[in-house]
């Protein structure tokens, strides 16, 4: 047939070497180059493989990114939540076994080379320091970006909090403030410097997970580097499934049920999910879509949205374009993979509040499975 | 990268045509077209090669002089001009067009037929145009395009902006937050913008559609069939995967600290993308059309099927690198500017300068291609060329 023909595109010859980085990244290791005297330092190693327990005793194997100084509590998955104070140097000493490896600190915004994606930077062969200073305080992650299709479902991923300043003469301990328990978040707030106090934290981090995935090798369907030509049709894998995502585990802050599994989740699982608070209190809770499905987050009480995607909404001078958004009982919002909102409730009345997260499928927007769990607020 | 190359070559992501009073934005100057009131738009065949060299078969939009392009040409106009389509079938089933979102449609098109649609362009803003017929069907194997409306006046995209995008648009050079940069007027360039319009492919359908169109019959392809079972294999930004597309002149976002820049979003396709920028978060200033009362400032953006989303992308000098802000990063980070990392085979090794940062969907899926070969799918490059004072980085050409 007499048919027009469209090129993928051209590679000029002075592209070359792009596009062979793009396709094979270099690695690299060792000190940060323009390195910085840290204010607060950490370690992390990666890989490490967990087995996450369903309730009927079921295993799965997981990948997360270890604590090396706190190996008791580290070997979670999610990986450990790492709380940084506001504008503090960070120094994150990363130590890659079995492999290249990157993190990247999604949402904070430091150079290429501590941005750890490996197509417009490199790969950590060995260890390196990654450094980077928070200048925003809120709700972030960290995850690996190698092979990031795989290696961010396998469970390579955590919280990454950036706290304010505390006022003077409170007596909460932090910043780093303590998971789950008082603390100070940045808030539109013009009487107290836009810094707002909470009584209780909770952690929805919502998450899906096809098992068929989970027996896969770190370099799966990846294409393989050829030095001449890094677009070689031949070199391109031609049989993977990582377009095919087929969900049948849905996990809630790391808790996690089978797709046939309504059972809610519950105080006892983990108070960070279904978090209990007094009438006059002050509830943050901290939502993250860490899935490749779309969420919808449904609660039985009047919220307010303060925050979205680490950057606290009104506060000049780069928000002041926004405002917090009133979010009344009932009222769904929507979050793609990677989003966050951070929530502020200030219950008046005592009872237990429902809290659903539906998981849709990201293409014909079928519900897949309801994770339900609640808000307990006495008197 | 050498951007005057590449597009004396022609061979960037997307064709453009401008219309009635607006003349072609820099970036499309090679075009060969000039501003005219009425356009010829060809609905034909083509076979579109993916990012790993597989062929398949699309319908899409072109012009008569040009052929067929994939996404179609892009139309440029201004609010209020009056704009006549010519609109030629060349398919084997009826066929139209519709600006998705306001009230202009073809009447139908039959095979071998030309009809023409006079209308005019609606209010300043990001439009997506397509075949509204067997919905989804016509618009996801291919009949689909982007229409850019720019305001008669002002120093924002919009006619009317809401009093917070009036703002930061004024702020842009003109406060503390958002310095210009030395070689820059003040406030928002019109010819810095990128359209970046997302897309999925699903070849099996494709190949459906071919096979009907060999044997000179209609289509036989079912909407229901198409919605329920789709299941994308290629993702593309402006009709580009992967590499390609983070290496396009109308992808790659460029430009140094201090030069704000423009991106309109648009999902074509049936799959939600969950775009993040790297090094900056941006102002989300439209949505669907309705310029925002509430200026958000994000690093991931929900993108459904339809969907048409305004950016501002500040070109901010990335917050939160580590140490004094007041040094330029030429100073601060001249170790990592200079740095080479050496790649296989005593080659000179991979530069780290100019700094670029990647735009990339986070429903990862979007990242792959054949199933895998992370991450040829919808990604883009964020490519930050200089400091603020106007002196560039190290290899910037």
């Amino acid at each position: 047939m007499a048919t027009a023909h469209i090129p993928r595109g051209v590679m000029l010859p002075a592209q070359v070497p792009e596009y062979f980085k793009f396709v094979c990244p270099p690695s690299f290791g060792g000190r940060n180059p323009d390195p910085q005297p840290p204010t607060f330092s950490f370690r992390r190693d990666l890989l490490v493989g967990i087995d996450l327990t369903l309730p009927d005793g079921g295993r799965i194997p997981m990948w997360i990114i270890e604590d090396p100084d706190n190996k008791d509590k580290g070997r979670t998955f999610p990986s450990a939540p790492i709380r940084v104070p506001l504008n503090a140097l960070v120094n994150a000493d990363v130590n890659c076994q079995g492999g290249t490896h990157t993190i990247h600190w999604h949402g904070i915004e430091p150079t290429p080379m501590n941005d750890g994606v490996g197509h417009t930077s490199f790969e950590v062969s060995g260890h390196y320091i990654y450094q980077f200073q928070p200048r925003h305080a809120g709700t972030f992650f960290y995850h690996c970006h190698k092979n990031t299709v795989l290696h961010f479902e396998m469970g390579l991923y955590g919280l990454l909090l950036v706290d304010p300043p505390k006022p003077a003469g409170s007596t909460v301990e932090g910043p780093p403030y303590p998971i789950g328990k008082p603390g100070y978040v940045a808030a539109f707030s013009p009487s107290t410097d836009h810094v707002i106090p909470y009584d209780v934290e909770a952690f929805w981090v919502a998450d899906s997970i096809d098992s068929r995935w989970h027996t896969l090798d770190h370099n799966a369907f990846m294409q393989k580097c050829s030095a001449e030509d890094p677009v070689n049709p031949a070199d391109f894998s031609k049989n993977g499934f990582f377009n095919d995502f087929r969900p049948d585990i849905f996990i809630l802050s790391g808790l996690a049920r089978r797709k046939s599994d309504p059972t809610a989740f519950r105080a006892a699982e983990s108070p960070l999910v279904a978090p209990t608070l007094r009438v006059g209190q002050t509830l943050l809770a901290r939502t993250l879509n860490a899935d490749y499905l779309i969420q919808r987050y449904t609660l039985g009480l009047d919220a307010q949205v303060i925050a979205m995607d680490g950057h606290a909404l009104g506060v000049p001078p780069t928000e002041q374009y926004s405002h917090p958004i009133p979010l009344p009982s009932g009222t769904p919002f929507l979050l793609t993979s990677a989003m966050r909102r951070d929530l502020i409730v200030r219950p008046t009345k005592a009872g237990s509040y429902p809290v659903t997260i539906e998981f849709l499928n990201q293409i014909t927007g079928q519900l897949l499975y309801t994770a339900r769990t609640s808000i307990k607020v006495t008197l | 990268m050498k951007r005057r190359e590449f597009i004396k070559t022609g061979l960037s992501g997307l064709a453009a045509i401008a219309v009635g009073s607006v003349s072609l934005p820099h970036l499309f100057r090679f075009e060969a077209f000039a501003a005219q009131r009425s356009i010829d738009l060809v609905m034909d065949a083509a076979l579109v090669e993916m990012v790993d060299g597989s062929q398949v078969f699309h319908w899409l939009f072109g012009t008569a002089a040009s052929g067929p392009s994939f996404p179609g040409p892009v139309i440029f106009a201004t609010a209020g001009d009056a704009i006549t389509l010519n609109l030629a079938n060349r398919l084997n089933e009826p066929h139209a067009f519709q600006i998705v979102g306001t009230g202009i449609l073809s009447p139908t098109i039959g095979p071998g037929q030309t009809r023409s649609l006079s209308f005019s362009a609606p209010a300043a803003g990001t439009y997506l145009y397509c075949d509204p017929l067997a919905a989804p069907v016509n618009r996801v194997l291919g009949l689909h395009g982007a229409l850019v409306v720019s305001p008669a006046s002002g120093n924002t995209p919009y006619g009317s902006p809401t009093p917070a995008v009036q703002q930061l648009f004024n702020d842009l050079g003109t406060t503390p937050q958002f310095p210009q940069n030395a070689l820059s007027p003040a406030g928002w360039q019109p010819d810095r913008f990128r359209i970046w319009l997302q897309h999925q492919i699903d070849p099996s359908f494709n190949a459906r559609a071919q096979a009907d169109y060999l044997a000179g019959r209609p289509s036989t392809l079912a909407s229901s069939e198409l919605t329920s079972k789709f299941l994308p294999r290629y993702f593309t930004i402006n009709g580009k995967s992967g590499t390609f597309s983070a290496h396009d002149p109308t992808v790659a976002l460029e430009g140094s600290i201090g030069q704000p820049m423009l991106v309109r979003l648009l999902n074509a396709g049936l799959f939600t993308h969950s775009n993040h920028l790297h090094a900056n978060h941006f102002y989300v200033i439209a949505v669907n059309n309705l310029v925002q009362e509430n200026v958000l400032n994000l690093d991931s953006q929900i993108l459904q099927p339809l969907d048409r989303v305004d950016w501002l992308v500040p070109f901010k000098r990335p917050p939160d690198i580590a140490g004094d802000e007041n040094l330029p990063l030429r100073t601060l980070i001249a170790n990592e500017l200079g740095l080479r990392i050496s790649g296989p085979n005593g080659s000179p090794g991979f530069p780290q300068s100019p700094l670029v940062y990647p735009m990339h969907c986070h429903m990862e899926q979007s990242q792959t291609a054949a199933g895998g070969n992370y991450p040829q799918g919808s990604v883009a490059h964020f490519n930050f060329l200089g400091d603020l004072d106007g002196t560039e980085f190290p290899n910037t050409m």
